[in-house]
């Protein structure tokens, strides 16, 4: 798995928003590093704290850094100096609690460090779909509609509908399989997006009671497809009578 | 007072200066970021500086100094990063950083090698900050105190005129900075608002170089 690195001039802010993200994965959640504050309780960031978390997390795999704003961006790129890792390191311009939520989803289904960066990058677009604004400068990449016959419908019966919660769990089942599946809100047009982009599906807006079209391609593209109508079937575990956990 | 270079004893004075005159005007550098940034730049300056001069204070104690001008400048640029906060703990630090790559392990400057050192500090905050001239930052009182003295120092004048030339630079390019509008940094958020004021940062640069012209004997 990759590594991500989180700076902000905040260590309340920093941690809140790991915890956010770490609710959206299971047991094996990547590498993650928080470099915040500075000095002795000082609001504010540390150049050689956050080399220090680039540091910890760095693996081959590459390391993606999440700031919030002003110098925490001065003190990543200052870090980039003072590290000690020769391996890939990024600086994302996503935005903070979106991209961390969307990188640390899909970096705990193994995804690389492109698909990571790409993934938190285009972060805002779910919330912009959410409230009908058009996307600025970074889209959710479009992705080609796939042969039909391997398509079903399912009508959404959990409460909330695609949520985050239930959309990080998608994105890490569909890791398991060797293909490549979409999903699309039959009920509103949305889509189709990735099924394996936790953005995506949130652009989706898919509501209880909307239909979605799943859709794959690939050798175990109808084992995958099945897998997530089972999971929509089964409200994605949110069912009050299916609830296993939290 | 001075000869043709400038001493690492005199350098450290220098810093000493500079932590004096920004706890002096803590406040006013305060008022000035409260009125387009976030109210922090004098006491992030304050603190900045002082755990620099602590930091001098302790090596030596130890009896462990630094013994060239590249130690000290790493030293205070590495104290600067570490304890300021705020975008000026980068900023200044880097300055700090770049000025002793490029001094080298030496134990004095003349004046070429000053300004090839501040040059190189200034190098650094344009690359870190990636601001330009008439942005309303720093930049704007540095790169003119640096053009003036390198003209003072080409004109055949002695390290401590180039300097009291490049303090009168710094001081005319932080006033030029009041009708600016911000491009860069925190007071960028206003946008037009942030006319009418003088930029924080460009302040503590102008005291940057009062310091320097007086440890140099203005």
């Amino acid at each position: 798995m990759i590594g991500i690195v989180v700076v902000s001039h905040s260590p309340a802010l920093a941690r809140s928003a790991v915890d956010l993200a770490l609710e959206m994965v299971g047991e094996s959640p990547p590498p993650i590093a928080i470099a915040a504050g500075a000095g002795d309780g000082i609001i504010g960031t540390d150049a050689t704290r956050v080399a220090d978390a680039i540091d910890e997390v760095a693996s081959a795999e590459g390391v993606l850094v999440f700031m919030d704003l002003g110098s925490a961006v001065l003190s990543a790129t200052m870090a980039l100096e003072f590290m000690a890792t020769t391996e890939e390191v990024r600086l994302s311009d996503a935005p903070f609690v979106e991209g961390i939520v969307a990188a640390v989803v899909l970096a705990a289904a193994g995804a690389s460090l492109d698909e990571v960066d790409g993934e938190s990058r285009a972060a805002m677009d779910a919330k912009r779909g959410q409230l009908d604004r058009q996307p600025a400068a970074v889209h959710v990449k479009p992705v080609e509609a796939v042969i039909e016959n391997s398509g079903i419908d399912v009508t959404l019966v959990n409460p909330d509908g695609l949520h985050s919660r239930p959309a990080a769990a998608i994105v890490k089942a569909m890791a398991a399989f060797e293909a490549t599946l979409t999903i699309a809100n039959a009920t509103t047009g949305k889509g189709p997006v990735a099924a394996n982009s936790l953005i995506g599906i949130l652009s989706l807006g898919a509501n209880t009671g909307d239909v979605i079209r799943i859709s794959g391609t690939g050798p175990q593209a109808a084992e995958a497809v099945e897998a997530l109508g089972a999971m929509a079937v089964d409200g994605f575990g949110e069912l009050p009578d299916t609830r296993i956990g939290a | 007072m001075t000869t043709g270079a400038v001493s690492l004893d005199q350098l450290v004075g220098w810093l000493s200066r500079f932590r004096d005159l920004v706890t002096e005007q803590q406040g006013y550098l305060t008022d000035l970021d409260s009125a387009i940034g976030d109210a922090d730049h004098g006491s992030n300056m304050s603190r900045g500086m002082n755990a620099v001069m602590e930091k001098i204070g302790a090596l030596q104690a130890e009896g462990a100094p630094a013994t060239s001008i590249d130690g000290l400048f790493k030293s205070v640029g590495m104290t600067l990063v570490t304890s300021v906060g705020g975008a000026s703990g980068p900023l200044y630090g880097t300055f700090f950083l770049r000025m002793g790559v490029t001094a080298g392990p030496v134990t004095s400057l003349d004046g070429a090698a000053l300004s090839a050192a501040l040059r190189a500090g200034l190098g650094g905050v344009l690359a870190r900050g990636k601001a330009e001239a008439g942005d309303k930052t720093m930049v704007d009182a540095m790169a003119p105190a640096l053009d003036a003295l390198d003209a003072s120092l080409d004109a055949g004048a002695d390290c401590a005129a180039a300097a009291s030339a490049a303090f009168d630079a710094a001081t005319a390019g932080r006033d030029a900075t009041e009708p600016l509008v911000a491009r860069k940094g925190r007071a960028s958020y206003l946008g037009e608002r942030s006319a009418g004021h003088l930029d924080p940062g460009a302040t503590s640069t102008a005291l940057l170089f009062e310091a320097l012209a007086d440890t140099l004997g203005r």
